[in-house]
């Protein structure tokens, strides 16, 4: 079976909000021009997981461990940065059992572009709370109230120093693509955290419920001067945590200051954005390129 | 010849410069150095040591017993004047200092010393080690190191605290005197070695003549002739220069002792010449958050063709086995170099051990080729980790490989030859698609190696989950059969791609076979040659490839054995639990040891006598301090 080929196989739910996702990434890759050539598809463990799979169009897809999506697309970019490398992971994935690497990746501001699956369940093993279910809700295969508080993604990823963080909602898609394309062109680490309804799982959160609370969010989110900073960062927050009868969706914080870490790299590798590993040749017909002697002879004692 | 000198002292003072200039000043005049380093899982103030073993040729163990005890505080003496058979180097002024006033020793370690102290009628002061060495014929070297050290103060004019690291740099220099050799050859190795320090240069000069004038000539050596040049490397470097020699281009690690030093040495030096300096390679290394990022980053990084590796010790390799399955599943040639220490937990961080073997080989959920090989001495860990990285490749599956602690830290010198082979790099079968769009990752071939393009030159997916040729998951039950015997099949290819030393070390031939695998060999090959003037012949079967497992060759090798001896450094002699796994055969004999220390070669000498001439079936060995 070559799904991508077939691009009607897909086995989510009716109605499960990935398809608003899946329309929305489609659209932004054809809008940039991306294919094989130039960009990774990375996902994590999940029903988001398997979105590679179904992207139609000529992509390639990386469908790793449950939580490691972004520690497989660090290597993925870093070994070569003339990539986009787009990861799709869940809220479990991201938030979960991932919860270290989405923080680290803050501190690292590779260009990576994260697209979370935020629908408050674990969807793929039967609708458990997620870690960004609310404490004291109950959705309908909880068998007692949500106990845990939740994480803000938006949040943490702005404390975590992701430099680009923003929410949309799976079915405005014509937002979620714009998000996208934003956070694939971003220069550093970006977040787009996106609501989605688990029709079959999540009775609470739906798109009804949704709907009555999203709207766009109209400051402008971006750093423009470094003393700018704080301030931008505080309104990211407050703007993060407004109380949830109000959802705001947009560009919650944006800064291109922060040197990636491609660019960290280079200033100790001069020649790494054009040489990176994956394109060097390291053996000439078997017989290695590389030049010890300078390493061999400050260890040579006689 | 062979001869022995161990040098202690607390955490921070200087212990392993002192052994490195040692070593290297040694080597001036013509001579082998192996040198073995142990110390506490402590930043300060615990006590460390190195053995060092002085030859006119090539060794690659120490002995439990060495010539020269040089010391220059109290804890050195109680900890191991049981170990000296002729010189003791020690402070005049700590006579009075009694086991107990040693904070730092271990209270087990203290009575078990004091002990033989109170054995002999003695008290348990240095005083009293010194009359019990005295009385036993082991000359005492008394030394007034705080005169010495005042007068060093005096002369440069520098901070006391600073100055007292140079304490231990007398105490070399009165071990020089001993051995009656040139003393320019001090100062030369500490030339190199504090090459641009001026400040540190003078100091440890001074301190090291004041230390030449404390001691007089007792063994006479003799400079030697030498031929070709010689390097001094520890295991972590040789590693590093391996797989930087192998195309190594990516590293991602998590911190972990003891094997951060070989990352931490690769990203000091990322920007490497190559085609002889006309340009340069840029190695990325990063520090990841954690074992499961290092593996995965690692494992990413190769699918764009980089090579790429991870190092760590037991517990960073516990938590990658998710990763090491994924790239098993996914066909991904990743290397481990897993540094093996004292297990199961912590353990003994700084200590060695052979106990995860059998982790090593089984790490990951389900069943996949795999590339697991184990390097016994330091002349072989360069070819093998360029072996690895080849197998790896040719294979398209995970690799690891061993390397024990005590090789890891452990230094030896040696004809830069027997280091840095000229290894070839093979890649398998890589293709750049002509049509990319329809390329099939997983394509299913007689070796079952499919050709493999890296990411960004051809459409291709990959996942965890069972796949078809193109990459898609599918739970498909014909092609599950078939996919899963692919990713078996390529066992053949590795077993072809080695040739027979490099599965098996075999020296020398006897009915009495010696069985191991790693840093043991080194004891057993100097312990053979010691044995062959008692006329004793043994044989040693070292096992270097673990999978895929050598069966059919060993099989040859072991028939008709009278004795077949497992040589390990744990308890269950896992090498050889796999040698009957897969071939049937069963050790007769054992000479185990999991005290975290290296096997010394008189204490393994010892016990294979005891073991040849009285069929001994299980002997435990526990030298090493």
């Amino acid at each position: 079976m070559e799904a991508n080929e077939l691009a009607e196989f897909n086995d989510w739910c009716p109605g499960c909000g990935d398809f608003g996702i899946l329309r929305g990434m489609e659209t932004a890759l054809k809008e940039l021009k991306l294919d094989f050539t130039d960009a990774v598809l990375v996902s994590g463990i999940g029903c988001s997981g398997k979105m590679p799979h179904f992207v139609s169009g000529p992509i390639s897809g990386v469908h790793t461990l449950h939580g490691r999506s972004l520690a497989f697309a660090m290597g993925i970019k870093l070994a070569n940065p003339s990539l986009k490398v787009i990861v799709n992971a869940g809220d479990g994935d991201t938030f979960g059992i991932g919860v270290g690497h989405f923080v680290s990746a803050g501190r690292r501001n590779a260009s990576l572009a994260l697209v979370v699956h935020d629908n408050r369940v674990y969807g793929l093993t039967k609708g458990q709370a997620s870690p960004t279910m609310p404490l004291g809700e109950r959705t309908k295969s909880l068998p007692r109230p949500n106990i845990n508080g939740p994480i803000n993604p938006v949040a943490l990823a702005v404390s975590s120093g992701y430099t680009f963080v923003a929410r949309s909602f799976a079915y405005d898609t014509a937002l979620t693509k714009d998000l996208i394309k934003q956070a694939v062109m971003h220069r550093g680490m970006a977040l787009v955290d996106v609501l989605q309804p688990c029709p079959t799982y999540n009775d609470v959160n739906t798109n009804e419920w949704y709907r009555e609370r999203i709207y766009k969010l109209t400051d402008d989110p971006e750093v423009h001067d470094e003393s700018e900073t704080l301030a931008k960062m505080t309104q990211a927050i407050q703007n993060a945590y407004i109380p949830e009868d109000k959802l705001p969706l947009g560009v919650f914080y944006k800064n291109e200051l922060v040197p990636t870490y491609e660019e960290r790299i280079a200033a100790n590798i001069p020649n790494y954005m054009e040489n990176f590993p994956a394109a060097q040749k390291i053996d000439e017909n078997g017989s290695s390129v590389t030049d010890l002697k300078k390493l061999v002879d400050s260890r040579t004692v006689i | 010849m062979r001869l022995g000198w161990l040098i202690g002292g607390a955490q921070g003072m200087g212990v392993d410069t002192a052994a490195n200039v040692f070593g290297a000043a040694v080597a001036r005049a013509g001579y082998y150095i192996f040198g073995s380093r142990e110390y506490f899982s402590n930043i300060k103030g615990r006590h460390s040591y190195f053995n060092v073993l002085i030859s006119d040729k090539q060794q690659r163990s120490i002995d439990t017993k060495v010539e020269i005890l040089a010391t220059f505080d109290a804890e050195t003496v109680f900890q191991h004047f049981d170990d000296v058979t002729r010189h003791m180097i020690y402070d005049k002024a700590l006579e009075p200092v009694s086991i107990d006033k040693v904070r730092s020793i271990e209270p087990e370690t203290a009575e078990r010393q004091a002990g033989i102290l109170a054995k002999a009628g003695l008290g348990n002061t240095i005083g009293d080690v010194a009359a019990y060495l005295s009385e036993k014929g082991v000359k005492m070297v008394p030394i007034d190191y705080g005169p010495l050290m005042k007068d060093i103060i005096n002369q440069l004019k520098i901070d006391p605290f600073v100055a007292e690291r140079a304490r231990n740099m007398i105490c070399i220099g009165a071990s020089f005197s001993l051995l009656g050799l040139d003393s320019n050859y001090i100062n030369g190795a500490i030339e190199q070695i504090f090459a641009g320090k001026q400040k540190f240069f003078d100091l440890n000069k001074l301190a090291a003549n004041a230390g030449i004038k404390s001691a007089g000539n007792a063994y006479s050596l003799k400079d030697l002739e030498t031929k070709g040049h010689r390097v001094q490397l520890d295991g972590n470097t040789i590693s590093a220069l391996g797989k930087l020699y192998g195309g190594l281009r990516f590293q991602s690690y998590y911190p972990i002792t003891p094997a951060s030093d070989e990352s931490t040495y690769i990203e000091a030096n990322q920007v490497l010449a190559v085609n002889s300096g006309k340009e340069k390679h840029g190695v990325v290394v990063v520090q990841a958050e954690d074992e499961l990022a290092a593996i995965n980053a690692a494992v990413g990084a190769a699918l764009t063709g980089a090579r790429s590796a991870t190092a760590t010790s037991g517990p960073g390799f516990s938590l990658m086995n998710e990763g090491i399955s994924w790239a098993g599943m996914n066909e991904v040639p990743v290397l481990v170099t897993y540094y093996m220490r004292g297990s199961p937990a912590t353990g003994l961080p700084t200590r060695s051990g052979q106990s995860d073997l059998k982790l090593a080989l089984n790490a990951g959920h389900g069943e996949f080729a795999r590339i697991v090989i184990a390097s016994g001495s330091h002349d072989e860990i360069f070819e093998d980790a360029v072996t690895a990285m080849n197998l790896a490749e040719l294979c398209q599956t995970p690799a690891v490989h061993i390397i024990e602690k005590t090789l890891a830290n452990a230094y030896s010198v040696v004809d830069k030859e027997a280091i840095i082979t000229e290894t070839r790099i093979e890649r398998g079968k890589v293709v750049y698609p002509e049509d990319p769009e329809h390329y099939k990752r997983f394509k299913i071939t007689d070796d079952g190696i499919s050709p493999r393009a890296f990411l960004g030159h051809a459409q291709m997916y990959y996942t965890g989950d069972e796949h078809n040729e193109r990459g898609h998951i599918t739970e498909d039950s014909a092609n599950r059969t078939v996919m899963y015997e692919k990713r078996i099949r390529k066992r053949a290819l590795a077993e072809k791609s080695l040739g027979e030393s490099q599965k098996v070390n075999v020296v020398g031939d006897a009915d009495s076979v010696l069985l191991t695998w790693g840093s043991p060999k080194g004891a057993i090959m100097d312990a053979m040659e010691l044995l062959k003037g008692q006329g004793i012949a043994v044989q040693m079967v070292q096992v270097r490839l673990f999978s895929p497992y050598p069966a059919e060759l060993m099989k040859k090798l072991l028939a008709g054995k009278r004795q077949i001896i497992a040589v390990e450094n744990n308890s269950n002699a896992q090498g050889a639990e796999v040698l009957t796994e897969q071939t049937g055969i069963m050790p007769t004999n054992y000479i185990l040891k999991w005290n975290g220390r290296p096997m010394a070669r008189d204490e393994l000498a010892d016990a294979i006598k005891d073991v040849v001439k009285n069929n001994t079936v299980r002997v435990v060995l526990n030298g090493g301090k």
